[in-house]
């Protein structure tokens, strides 16, 4: 069977794993969950699950139901909207002002840059919920409260997007500019505009599809609009009005995520998987179509966020009028370190690494087992969809149907609604990948699933995994959001010390838990830079 | 005996003019058969349905007599019986010569046999024995297939060929990007390889390399031009094959 490359060495000296495993290790973490699982089903909710999938085929369209669930998904969609607006702006001049290769060339070093960068990781940190949650305490229940929690972190990590693209462009033209005698701004914006470009208008456009999922979210925490609804209808088990909501907000993600995709294709910015891919030469003139193209749409947008934020009464200066607090006594901090914080951290690792494995090793497990059928695949795609557009919360509510409270339910929660974003990922990668050697696998006779794990999975592995690293990133901070199921770490202790305004736990928690989420960026950094890095080295060149 | 491939009528859409248009021949075990045509002529189109990745329009496909399994199990194992030699090599960048090499194997191998390749190297002494047979040193069986130069690639791919073990190899232009001295060296080690009882569909844009094989198809906008033997074929027909496109010398 396996022969060792050297006889007198122990067997295991020539193992390696190969890209296409390295892609499925993370999926072995659904053994002790298939273990655990069954020992947290109380089984009390099993109808109340079946009836919840039962009336996604007849939700009710009483016209009622309609118009409420209609005028939520505007609020969310506005809300989203204006959110995403205000940060792209504020992210792209916090952007340029965290980039050292602006600093460099303008004012000859780079230290602002750096401070500007460590300024920014606080605000990133933080995930919008817990935004959301703490203006929401400061000023009370009022509209610019959901956009301000939308726009604050995601300035902070489009600014930090911007930064990097912005400081990996080869600065050759822009040597060349201001060796001619070429102003700093000018040269700036002739040498790295239009390469910044296409990078920016991706993730521009992926950052809209997250401030959507972002505002629905927020709703669920009764921030306003269809999240509200869906809560509410959800725990007065209103299932078929539910699902009205539900499908209506699947459609708008649907166009959404497909109007992107074709604007995506259409001023040929590369695919979120390669933000830094660079810009074929030869298409200038379609890059310059595209930021003309760019500017009408910035164009209509722009009265289109005033019109929005004047419906919904978003008023800026809300933001400087704090409510009046409940009294808060003198912080009690032998009560703050007192918390269990071992524990707290502990769990919220678990939580993440659990979410995350699942995650990541789901998408190309179930895509292996669906290979051979096309119809699947289609099913596959409407699952995760699914999946990305219901909130992880609501996930963990409907979970608790059937599963106790805990971290395992938690983990689930998370998990399927990363599962939608990346598997949604790793199927475009693997329908984009060249078909090349899958087609010549699947000629010689090895089947549908090997032609996918060899031929696709090969070309796929690290930018899927570097992808992956990413998210288990985001997934740190998202673990506040299923704080409501308990025992989850920092994020239930977090909601809890909030709910009971105890101030003095609440800033040593967030200290804490934007400490970790620093940390894991900077790991999650660190794993993606050595997943991305040249895959081999020029060994043999003659023949 | 029977034919390995039988091509009956075959026709193949295309968006201003049929790709394939009618087209019948027969492939013996044993033959080198030469298929020649100016680009656009349909060689690749007649490989392509040859070994199973287009479906025609209308016509037979029959492999050793039988048209393609309807059951996936039946097909794979017909399939492993036909290699193809692709110009752009299709070999799997990210992995090893080794792997590459035994993923030619995957239509014999069990399920854990796949997988365990992704972590041991198996079948090394086989795979070695491939190597030298396309004079490659064994040492290059655990680098990468992205960390080779073009030549070695090349006799990766005929390697892997080697390997897969079928009876019927089928070239779509191989030799197309070779410079003239090292397109007579693949050749002849294609010929030499692909010897009886394998039979060779060879495409090629060169009549100048003709030395060697048995028989030559000619084809010209889709449709059979000749099928002669290779000591029969005459500058009339190459001049009727080309008339009106660019005649390649090399």
């Amino acid at each position: 069977m396996a022969e060792p490359q050297n006889a007198s060495q122990p067997f295991w000296r020539g193992v390696s794993l190969a890209l296409p495993l390295t892609l499925l290790v993370p999926s072995l973490v659904l053994l002790p969950i298939g273990l655990l699982v069954p020992r947290l089903v109380h089984g009390g909710g099993i109808d109340l699950i079946g009836r919840f999938l039962l009336a996604a085929l007849h939700p009710s369209l009483e016209a009622s139901v309609l118009n409420s669930a209609l005028s939520g998904l505007v609020v969310t969609l506005a809300m989203a909207l204006l959110g995403w607006a205000v940060s792209l702006l504020g992210g792209i001049l916090l952007g340029l002002a965290s980039s050292r290769t602006l600093w460099t060339t303008c004012a000859g070093q780079s230290w602002p840059a750096n401070g500007f960068r460590r300024l920014l990781a606080l605000p990133r940190s933080i995930h919008e919920l817990l935004w959301g949650l703490l203006l929401l305490q400061l000023l009370g229940l009022r509209p610019v409260v959901a956009v301000a929690a939308i726009a604050i972190p995601y300035s902070a990590l489009v600014a930090r997007v911007v930064a990097d693209l912005l400081d990996g462009l080869e600065i050759t033209r822009l040597e060349a500019l201001r060796c001619g005698g070429a102003p700093a701004p000018g040269a700036l914006l002739t040498a790295l505009g239009p390469p910044l470009l296409p990078g920016l208008m991706s993730y521009g456009g992926y950052r809209l599809e997250c401030a959507l999922r972002s505002a629905t979210l927020l709703g669920v925490f009764g921030l306003g609009g269809l999240g509200t609804e869906l809560r509410l209808t959800l725990q007065s088990l209103e299932f078929r009005e539910l699902w009205t909501g539900l499908w209506l907000l699947f459609i708008a993600m649907l166009l959404m995520e497909g109007t992107l995709a074709a604007l995506r294709r259409r001023w040929l910015a590369p695919r979120r998987l390669r933000l830094s891919n660079p810009i074929p030469a030869n298409r200038g003139r379609r890059l310059e179509s595209a930021g003309q193209e760019l500017l009408v749409v910035l164009i209509v947008l722009l009265p289109l966020c005033w019109l929005l934020a004047g419906t919904l009464d978003v008023r800026w200066s809300d933001l400087l009028r704090i409510q009046p607090l409940p009294p808060m006594g003198a912080p009690d901090w032998p009560r703050v370190l007192a918390l269990p914080w071992l524990t707290l951290v502990a769990n919220t690792l678990l939580l993440t690494s659990l979410a995350a494995a699942l995650a990541i090793g789901l998408a190309p497990f179930s895509l292996l087992l669906v290979a051979p059928w096309p119809a699947a695949r289609s099913l596959l795609r409407f699952c995760w969809a699914l999946g990305r557009l219901w909130p992880p919360p609501l996930s963990a509510l409907l979970l608790l149907f059937v599963l106790q409270p805990g971290l395992l339910t938690a983990a689930l929660a998370l998990g399927f609604h990363n599962l939608g974003i990346l598997g949604r990922l790793l199927l475009e990668s693997v329908e984009e990948a060249p078909s090349g050697p899958r087609e010549a696998l699947e000629l010689m006779g090895s089947g549908s699933r090997l032609g996918l794990l060899y031929g696709s999975f090969s070309a796929v592995a690290r930018s899927y995994l570097a992808y992956g690293a990413y998210r288990a990133d985001v997934m740190l901070r998202e673990t506040v959001v299923v704080g409501l199921v308990g025992a989850t770490g920092l994020g239930s202790q977090l909601l809890e010390s909030l709910t009971a305004f105890a101030w003095d736990q609440l800033l040593a928690l967030v200290v804490v838990y934007a400490t970790l989420t620093l940390l894991g960026e900077d790991l999650s950094d660190r794993l993606r830079r050595k997943l991305q890095g040249p895959p081999t080295t020029a060994v043999c060149t003659n023949a | 005996m029977e034919p390995l491939l039988t091509l009956e009528s075959i026709t193949v859409p295309g968006r201003d003019s049929p790709r394939l248009e009618g087209v019948s021949l027969q492939l013996w075990p044993g033959e080198r058969v030469a298929l020649l045509g100016a680009s656009g002529a349909g060689k690749s189109t007649l490989l392509s349905v040859a070994n199973g990745l287009i479906s025609p329009q209308a016509g037979r496909v029959l492999w050793m007599g039988h048209p393609p399994a309807p059951s996936r199990r039946l097909r794979r194992r017909q399939q492993a019986g036909i290699g193809t030699l692709w110009q752009d090599l299709r070999l799997i960048e990210e992995l090893t010569v080794q792997q590459n090499l035994n993923s030619a194997r995957l239509a014999h191998w069990p399920w854990h046999r796949a997988w365990l390749n992704l972590l041991f190297p198996l079948e090394t002494l086989a795979n070695r024995v491939a190597l030298a047979q396309v004079d490659l040193e064994s040492d290059l069986l655990a680098a990468p297939v992205a960390a080779l130069s073009g030549g070695q690639r090349q006799r990766v791919a005929i390697a892997r060929l080697l390997r897969q073990d079928a009876l019927l190899w089928l070239l779509d232009e191989p030799l197309a990007s070779l410079d003239p001295r090292r397109a007579r060296d693949v050749l002849g080690l294609i010929l030499r390889l692909g010897r009886a009882p394998r039979a060779l569909l060879f495409s090629l844009h060169r009549p100048d390399l003709l030395e060697g094989f048995d028989r030559v198809i000619g084809l010209r906008q889709g449709q059979l031009c000749f099928d002669l033997p290779a000591a029969s074929l005459e500058q009339v027909h190459l001049r009727e094959l080309y008339a009106g496109s660019h005649l390649s010398h090399g």
